[in-house]
């Protein structure tokens, strides 16, 4: 390993072993990927699935992973005798091991709401236990002959289980089916629907009131991803204007124009990232809204990060969580 | 071969000192802001400019498929016009060619030349003992703080007026306060004093027409047209990708440039085609009138012909060097330049580190800093998808790598 791709950062061939090792790049178990779903009772066959693709379950245990990064550098060796249990193995165990499930669970929750928006919308859909990540960060690093493996991986994972529409709870793995796939695997033609396309189609139909218990002021943060590869902007807009109870403000830099979080070269330059986290941070505080809503769970923990770093009093909130609160609260 | 921890290491550790450099940040939030400014109201007025870029973006990447044609048929009409025409194949035939103009002991002023940057110039022909002095301001005083450009079109854009006073105060051994006109007064004072012992004036060209041999060259300080009228020798570096057709298509593509680069109305265009000349004694012609005597112009290939026939990383050649896309990148707001090789800037600086006078290794860090965010896309006159081109730039990073 130590020969291969020297000039690829040893951070980013870490993720890339993880991913052909356990079908994700922080190598979590398939049991911890589908923790969540344990008690929901959801159908495992189905034309139209929810696929989460493992992102929002390793969000917990990156920041841990980017303080051991930041420790080993660019070390080389170290990442060489990773997968013999080398220092950077054991470091890592460690880390890991301090991610409470406190902190784990606070990610399960926003998946199990996923999932109940979408029964309460009236929406059918199956979760696949055994899901596996889409690759899209194989593709972004360039190793593209990995990425296709993953991809290949993945389709006959959906057309064994019969899918036929995805509904992606990332922009991230959204992009990579709907734009990257098809460039790789030529018979890839799933339909793919970013979360939010799809509730606010439901939403539409089935003309519910939304409300929150109490007034809230909230900016939005458009994931890049979302906004510029999907084109999704009106959307989240659209459905966060209709909640009662809810004050949405924009920030400067907002829609196709959106700040990018920095969250994408958090393993290779980790304090550089953190400086990006913690200007857009600043950047969504100066609306003087309470919280900050984003769409992507790696946006959602990075901007918690640069939050802190800015010591602003910001919640940052998924749009799962406010749209499940609106639908509680709200009726038909 | 560097080794890559080593590379990386080097590339984060100034780019980091860099981002914690509270002077810097302000000098950048400053630079930023006010550009932002400048380019809303630039297309306000000029909202035309919007629909002209797309003219330009189809014409450039037109262009790439024709290089050598069209390299060649500017050539052929500056030597019309009585200019000496050379073609540089790599970065040391060029700097020969100009070494072998210039010679030793002379006076040169050069005026942002980004071929200059790539090449070293300054650097090089201070090595032949000539007096070397750049008269763009900003990067006046990025030779007085002896570091490499952090912009193309503002090259010291993170430098504060405080910095800049405590390096004019050292140079001319007077006490300049950090008040922007006292300084630029001083800095005017003390080139004004350079241009008339000048030997050489070097420019570089924003956009060349083929069919007429006439370089543009943009400027709002009136130094490049100083240098390029009061030096003896006028000796022009322009990369192959600038030429364009007719000079009609340069007029376009000099606008979208000024505009997309945050001005209205750029203070001073020169078009030049030629060494002086009269005829105005029994109608004969005699080169070197009240201008330069000599115009020699060099057209830079290093890396160029061979990177526009590459079908996917060609967009970067595209680029008409306005750096929006840099004020506008989030990572650039914090690192300005060191995001960068030693000559090009950001993710399409990425691209051009790795085939233009650079290496695939020197733009490995460079290219893995890239958020492939997108929001550089969406503002650039010429729409270069960075999205497809920095995986693809990654790919080749890997697999270079592999095979060594």
């Amino acid at each position: 390993m130590k020969s291969l791709r020297p000039y690829t950062p040893p951070a980013l061939r870490l993720l890339s072993s993880n991913i052909a090792r356990s079908g994700n790049p922080l190598g979590l178990k398939k049991s911890e990927c589908a923790a969540w779903a344990s008690d929901l009772h959801l159908p495992s066959q189905g034309t139209t699935i929810l696929y989460t693709g493992c992102e929002y379950q390793m969000t917990s245990y990156l920041r841990p992973l980017v303080e051991v990064l930041k420790r080993v550098k660019f070390k080389d060796t170290l990442f060489s005798t990773f997968s013999a249990g080398g220092k950077l193995g054991i470091g890592l165990m460690k880390a890991y091991t301090k991610v409470t499930s406190q902190e784990s669970e606070q990610y399960n929750r926003i998946l199990r709401m996923a999932a109940l928006n979408l029964r309460k919308l009236g929406i059918d859909f199956a979760y696949l236990e055994e899901e596996l990540y889409s690759g899209a960060l194989l593709y972004e690093y360039g190793l593209f002959e990995d990425f296709e493996q993953q991809a290949k991986r993945v389709a006959r994972q959906f057309e064994e289980a019969g899918v036929r529409k995805i509904i992606a709870l990332s922009p991230h793995s959204a992009e990579a089916f709907q734009q990257i796939y098809p460039k790789f695997i030529s018979t890839f033609d799933l339909e793919v629907v970013p979360y939010v396309c799809v509730v606010a189609e439901a939403l539409n139909k089935r003309g519910l009131k939304l409300a929150l218990p109490k007034a809230l002021s909230l900016t939005i943060h458009d994931p890049c991803h979302l906004a510029r590869s999907l084109k999704v902007t009106e959307e989240p807009r659209k459905i966060l204007q209709s909640i009662a109870n809810l004050d949405l403000r924009e920030t400067a830099l907002n829609r196709e124009l959106t700040n990018c979080c920095g969250a994408p070269c958090d393993t290779v330059f980790p304090e550089l990232s953190q400086i990006a986290a913690t200007k857009r941070a600043e950047e969504l505080a100066a609306t003087g809204a309470q919280a900050a809503v984003t769409l992507c769970p790696f946006c959602h923990s990075h901007l918690r990060r640069g939050v802190e770093l800015a010591g602003k009093k910001l919640e940052i909130v998924d749009f799962i969580e406010v749209l499940h609160q609106a639908l509680e609260v709200g009726r038909a | 071969m560097p080794d890559a921890k080593q590379l990386f290491e080097q590339y984060y550790d100034a780019l980091l000192r860099s981002a914690q450099d509270p002077d810097m940040a302000l000098g950048l939030f400053r630079s930023v802001s006010a550009y932002r400014e400048r380019k809303a109201r630039a297309l306000e007025r000029f909202p035309h400019t919007v629909e002209l870029a797309e003219e330009v973006r189809k014409l450039k990447r037109e262009c790439l498929g024709r290089l050598d044609e069209l390299v060649e048929k500017a050539s052929a009409s500056l030597k019309e016009n009585g200019a000496q025409v050379y073609y540089a194949s790599k970065a040391q035939d060029a700097l020969k060619i100009i070494g072998q103009i210039v010679g030793s002991g002379k006076v040169v002023l050069s005026g942002k030349t980004l071929t200059g940057e790539e090449l070293g110039l300054r650097q090089y022909l201070e090595g032949l003992s000539n007096e070397f002095w750049e008269t763009d301001i900003a990067q006046f005083i990025q030779q007085l703080r002896e570091e490499k450009p952090m912009h193309y079109v503002y090259p010291s854009l993170h430098v504060t007026r405080e910095e800049v006073a405590k390096l004019l105060s050292k140079l001319l051994g007077r006490e300049i306060p950090p008040d922007i006109p006292t300084e630029v007064r001083a800095i005017r004072e003390f080139l004004r004093g350079k241009y008339f012992q000048a030997d050489f004036g070097i420019s570089g060209g924003n956009v060349v027409a083929a069919d007429t041999g006439t370089i543009f060259l943009l400027e709002s300080e009136g130094n490049i047209r100083m240098l390029t009228n009061v030096s003896p020798v006028h000796i022009a570096l322009v990369g192959i990708e600038k030429v364009v057709p007719t000079i009609e298509d340069a007029f376009k593509v000099a606008e979208v440039t000024w505009r997309y680069a945050g001005f209205s109305v750029p203070l001073y265009v020169s078009l030049i085609s030629g060494p002086s000349g009269t005829a105005d004694i029994e109608n004969t012609l005699v080169h070197g009138s009240s201008g330069p005597v000599e115009l020699h112009v060099i057209f830079l290939d290093n890396g160029r012909s061979e990177l526009a026939k590459d079908p996917i990383l060609k967009e970067a050649l595209t680029c008409i060097k306005c750096g929006s896309c840099l004020f506008e990148c989030p990572i650039y707001q914090i690192a300005a330049g060191y995001y960068g090789g030693h000559a090009y800037f950001g993710g399409v600086g990425a691209i051009l580190t790795a085939h233009v006078g650079g290496s695939l290794v020197e733009a490995a860090p460079i290219a893995y800093t890239c958020l492939k965010c997108g929001r550089c896309t969406e503002l650039c006159p010429q729409q270069i998808d960075l999205s497809q081109l920095i995986p693809e730039l990654r790919r080749r990073i890997a697999n270079a790598a592999k095979s060594k």
